[in-house]
């Protein structure tokens, strides 16, 4: 494995430990994870691309509690790396390509990364309950391990999907650039229907017309 | 280091053994554990082995606002309090922390962060992305430690002393600073990813971005539908399009 995939299966493995286990700190967010991908593959702009778009469907995503949502931490990761070693156009097409399946399956694994820890505390459900500091840390740290395994697993795909991906002979289709304008009309749909539901009714819908009006004449004037 | 410190860092992976039975009970056990050992270095280990236990049952709240709780169940076994009453003290704080930290958090603070980095990505390139994780991070270390301090400082009061704080203004604050960065943000990011399209293009992107809108809030569609899928069932249908040659 070459550095740059080193360090490509690195970033994916931190993005998706920060968004379940440690430090939580926005790593994971598409428009994050993405750039530093591209930056790492070589084309930090396209990796911003991609991490614009795909933010566009993360907006739509609240990870409340026990909610089921996508995983878009090393998602992204393949997405910026896709979007990096893309042709020019395909940026978006590739990335969407690469993260949105990753997204789901990756949801999927958080699902069942609890029912492991699950198992693990039930395990140790005795030594817990009389006290038992050790076992809570070793809770803590199996935790922790479990969600680097799985975060490594889903970096491995992501790198595989997006060399596989990029290798292809995109020449051969040369309407390929529409691949981008379903990733960016989803990812609207995505965020715009988010932004609503999330401003509720009231004082906060008035707030997002006047973004949005603020948004659209800032694009009009430009 | 001293407890406090080990706590704090402890408080950043407070979700780490996360189950959908005790949620975050382990590790805000995991968090308060330096805290308990310190209160009960000279007492009997019966006792010490009870407050562990007691700290690492079932809990919820926001991960952010966790060390409001640790704080103020120190403080709680400090004062010698029932066992019982801290266990259902503890219960009774998870309500209102998961509630206002999602208010401030994941509704507030970070779309708004989001959506502020969306409106200036076109402006100022991949500084934005940097600036994001600066602020939050800063914020977020920030807001667990002066959580853990106002628990450690109020005790069973700590419910009080919240609403009294600046936080509860500042969630509401947060959600309309959220809701009016995501309504700049969008247009300006969509602006700038669809720069370099075709008017074809932008217009064929905008008409499914509108079908997709109004499937996602179609009274028959919108409990099926989500942004992710109905981008993926299209972007799989442009797929199948560019490969047959369905598009020439």
């Amino acid at each position: 494995m070459s550095l740059e995939a080193a360090a490509l299966v690195a970033w994916g493995t931190f993005v998706a430990v920060d968004l379940v286990t440690v430090p939580q700190g926005l790593f994971s967010r598409p428009l994050v994870a993405a750039t530093v991908a591209g930056w790492l593959a070589g084309d930090v702009s396209a990796g911003l691309l991609a991490g614009a778009a795909l933010e566009f469907y993360a907006l739509e995503v609240l990870p409340i509690g026990a909610a089921r949502y996508p995983d878009w931490g090393p998602a992204a990761v393949g997405g910026g790396m896709a979007a990096a070693w893309a042709p020019a156009g395909l940026e978006l097409g590739l990335a969407g390509l690469v993260a949105m399946p990753l997204a789901i399956l990756g949801g999927w694994t958080l699902h069942v990364h609890r029912r492991r820890n699950a198992q693990s505390v039930v395990g140790r459900m005795a030594r817990v309950d009389a006290g038992d500091a050790r076992a809570i840390w070793e809770l803590q740290r199996n935790g922790l391990v479990r969600d680097a395994g799985r975060g490594l697993v889903l970096s491995v795909a992501a790198l595989g999907a997006a060399a596989t991906i990029s290798e292809l002979r995109w020449a051969d289709f040369p309407r390929a650039t529409m691949l981008s304008w379903a990733v960016l009309a989803g990812g609207l749909a995505a965020a715009v229907s988010g932004a609503i539901r999330s401003a509720g009714a009231g004082n906060r819908r008035r707030w997002l017309a006047v973004g949005l009006a603020t948004g659209l004449v800032a694009v009009l004037l430009r | 280091m001293s407890p406090r410190w080990q706590a704090l860092i402890r408080l950043l992976g407070v979700q780490a053994a996360w189950t959908y039975e005790r949620m975050a009970g382990i590790g805000v056990g995991h968090a308060a554990a330096p805290l308990l050992r310190e209160l009960y270095r000279e007492r009997p280990a019966e006792a010490r082995r009870a407050a562990v236990a007691r700290s690492a049952a079932y809990f919820n709240s926001h991960p952010y606002l966790a060390g409001v709780a640790v704080g103020a169940v120190v403080h709680a076994e400090r004062e010698g309090l029932a066992g019982p009453v801290i266990t259902r003290f503890r219960v009774a704080l998870s309500g209102p922390l998961g509630a206002l930290g999602d208010q401030l958090i994941w509704t507030g603070e970070v779309p708004a962060l989001m959506g502020l980095a969306l409106a200036t990505v076109p402006l100022v390139g991949w500084w934005a992305v940097l600036l994001v994780l600066v602020v939050h991070n800063t914020l977020r270390v920030r807001l667990t430690l002066w959580g853990l301090d106002l628990g450690l400082r109020e005790g069973v009061h700590v419910g009080a002393a919240l609403q009294q704080s600046w936080l509860p203004r500042a969630a509401t604050e947060a959600q309309r600073l959220a809701a009016f960065a995501v309504g700049l943000g969008v247009p300006m990011a969509a602006a700038w990813l669809l720069d370099s399209e075709s008017p074809a293009g932008v217009r064929a992107t905008l008409a499914a971005a509108l079908v997709g809108v109004v499937l996602l809030f179609a009274p028959w569609t919108r409990t099926r539908i989500t942004g992710l899928r109905f981008g993926l069932t299209l972007l799989v249908l442009v797929l199948l399009l560019v490969v047959t040659g369905g598009d020439r």
